[in-house]
């Protein structure tokens, strides 16, 4: 998706009939059509219903100007659903491009028996993510589940000197999802979970593609030790990676949903500190039906999106190459 | 080997954490209730006789039963004619909690037809994008027509739109259509693949155009040289491009959580997990985990047989 390859453009035969051009604009008429109807007009018709307080099954409605607007940046509500998301995305994409990149160089420096991790690490990533966010919820039960089993049998150990230890020894272990400390806590460890073996599969690509003699330089030159090699080479090679990287777990880390309604199918969490923009376009827009208020948020959606790929691709394009 | 032993300890706790809800989702679909409260039963569970107490209800013998019992124990009272009966009841309610888990899993709710949907969902919404995006990225790369730059550009455009974030004027636009709880709502946002176009636009780029040239001059239309001959070429890419489709529909959630309301026929299977542990109370945590297992394991199987071209395929966006 990084480099749009114009220069081939001028390969094709330079006879450009009208036989060509009929065919041409036949063939494209379909995607385009689609993609003018499914792509480009909802978001025209997002734009003007966030100016509206329209609602499925009224007859009219009325503009309300920016009013929408206005209750996202006013609301505690909304302050909440912003401090949400941008808790998750700050978390996530940092601990899961680093562990990523970790898990990547580790993996790569095994050579084959490297590959079974690469393997076993990537399994979240084809899993279905609502099955494995019941399969945690299971996991972190206050009493039944295996987290809190598992940190009862440090009870009575030296880890009781630590002390979230001895407090869940004395009065019992988090709630996890039921507490609104860590509530939003537990859902960006499951997006870390489920990310970091695609980054790590993202980065292993990079990885094959360092030229061996740039090692052997950089040996030459003085760079002894790993992580001087790394600082040289490695991470400098693996830049337009990095930047995709960063770039496509920010946009799945804008769209979490999955585990939100998974774990809380009302409002978002304990005192609403997992209501990201996703849950809260689905829980006004669809089911409140509050399109008006659902489609402002909608537009804030894609501006974040659009802004952060815009990013993405000028920085390719002014080359973080090496 | 020896100095690697850091890097395999690292890499093998990052293991038990990564497998560890796998472990238990598999793990709990073998156990008994019990087992589950209880947290014991290791990996597999004891897999003693359980009873299933639902079908033990059903069949509690009624007066009714009792005097049509009476003949074949002749000679007993009442209570122990009951007595006979309730263990012949217990004796056919009871079975291994594996198979209690799977088989509650497919009878409680249709999860055959959930199966089922997921596939012609998935099937449905590949071939579309397939049909749709295959001769637009031909007539990109190939032909020369005025205005092409201007598409392709709209293409790159299109490209920064995740269809998730206008789900809800796309859900408007159906709802007004009447068109919600069809599987036609399941598949139609997602006909027009913008990244389809552009990788089969990227791969078409490298097939020579003599290959063309000498379709053009058999006398082939422009339409029956996307089919009979690109089409053949670009099979690598549409395979890794199937991949990428499958499992982002197959695993998709929120577009069905969306526009499929209450209507179970049309239920994918992620929907279908969800409602079960929406009525599900502690009983069925084994059921519960077993239809997860059974969602799950398609994809993960398909992947270990064939992992190298799934990485190729779900990584696809991340190459060029």
């Amino acid at each position: 998706m990084a480099v749009v390859d114009h220069s081939v453009a001028g390969i094709a035969k330079p006879k450009p009939d009208n036989r060509q051009a009929r065919a041409g604009w036949g063939l494209v008429a379909p995607a385009l059509t689609l993609m003018a109807l499914i792509l480009l007009v909802p978001i025209i018709v997002a734009a003007v219903l966030s100016f509206t307080n329209y609602s499925l099954g009224n007859p009219g409605f009325d503009w309300v100007g920016v009013q929408n607007y206005e209750r996202l940046f006013t609301r505690s509500t909304y302050e909440k659903m912003f401090i949400a998301t941008f808790t998750y995305v700050v978390t996530v994409v940092p601990i899961s491009v680093g562990l990523g990149l970790g898990a990547a160089l580790l993996v790569h420096s095994l050579g084959r028996i490297g590959d079974i991790y690469k393997t076993i690490y990537f399994l979240p990533v084809m899993a279905t993510l609502l099955a494995m966010a019941i399969a945690w919820e299971f996991m972190l039960h206050p009493t039944i589940g295996m987290v809190n089993r598992t940190l009862e049998m440090a009870c009575g150990t030296w880890f009781e000197a630590l002390p979230f230890f001895a407090n869940g020894c004395a009065e019992g272990f988090p709630l996890w999802l039921g507490d609104r400390d860590y509530a939003i806590w537990v859902v960006c460890f499951i997006g870390i979970w489920q990310g970091f073996g695609f980054n790590m599969v993202l980065f292993l690509a990079g990885l094959t593609s360092v030229h061996r003699e740039l090692y052997h330089a950089a040996e030459m030159d003085g760079a002894r030790s790993g992580w001087e090699r790394f600082r040289l080479v490695t991470w400098p090679a693996l830049g337009p990676t990095t930047v995709f990287v960063v770039t496509i777990s920010c946009i799945r880390a804008f769209q979490v949903f999955d585990t939100i309604e998974a774990f809380w199918p009302q409002g978002g969490g304990p005192n609403k500190s997992a209501y990201v923009m996703m849950f809260a376009i689905f829980e006004k827009g669809i089911q409140q039906n509050l399109i008006g208020i659902g489609s402002a948020i909608t537009m804030l959606f894609l501006l974040f999106v659009m802004f952060l790929t815009l990013i993405q691709r000028w920085l390719v394009e002014r080359k973080v190459h090496y | 080997m020896t100095r690697d032993w850091w890097k395999h300890m690292v890499l093998i706790l990052g293991t038990i954490i990564v497998l560890a809800p796998f472990y238990m989702m598999v793990s709990y679909s073998f156990k008994s209730p019990g087992e589950i409260d209880r947290g014991e039963g290791g990996f597999f569970g004891r897999q003693e006789m359980m009873i299933d107490p639902r079908c033990a209800a059903l069949r509690q013998p009624d007066r009714a039963d009792i005097e049509a019992a009476r003949a074949r124990f002749a000679g007993q009272d009442d209570a122990s004619v009951q007595a006979s009966l309730l263990a012949e009841t217990e004796a056919d309610c009871s079975m291994r909690p594996v198979l209690f888990n799977y088989s509650k899993a497919f009878t409680e709710a249709p999860l055959i037809r959930y199966l089922l949907n997921g596939v012609i969902v998935t099937v449905s919404i590949f071939l579309i994008q397939i049909v749709v995006a295959l001769p637009a990225a031909y007539a990109l790369s190939k032909l020369k027509f005025w205005g092409r730059d201007a598409v392709f550009g709209l293409v790159l455009f299109c490209l920064l739109i995740p269809v998730h974030a206008i789900a809800l004027p796309l859900y408007i636009g159906l709802a007004k259509l009447g068109l919600t709880n069809t599987y036609a709502a399941l598949v139609v946002p997602w006909t027009i693949s913008v990244f389809g176009i552009f990788l089969m636009r990227q791969f078409f780029m490298t097939v020579p155009d003599d290959l063309i040239d000498a379709a053009r001059m058999d006398g082939m239309s422009e339409l029956a040289i996307v089919w009979r001959v690109m089409l053949p070429t670009a099979i690598p890419a549409l395979l890794a491009f199937a991949i990428f489709s499958v499992v982002a529909h197959w695993n998709d959630y929120f577009w069905p959580r969306i526009v499929v309301t209450g209507n179970r026929d049309l239920f994918t299977p992620p929907l279908g997990l969800r409602e079960f542990k929406g009525d599900g109370d502690g009983s069925f945590f084994g059921p519960m985990m077993a239809t997860a297992t059974v969602i799950v394991t398609p994809l993960i199987v398909a992947f270990l047989l064939a992992q190298r071209r799934f990485i190729e395929g779900i990584t696809l966006s991340g190459m060029k």
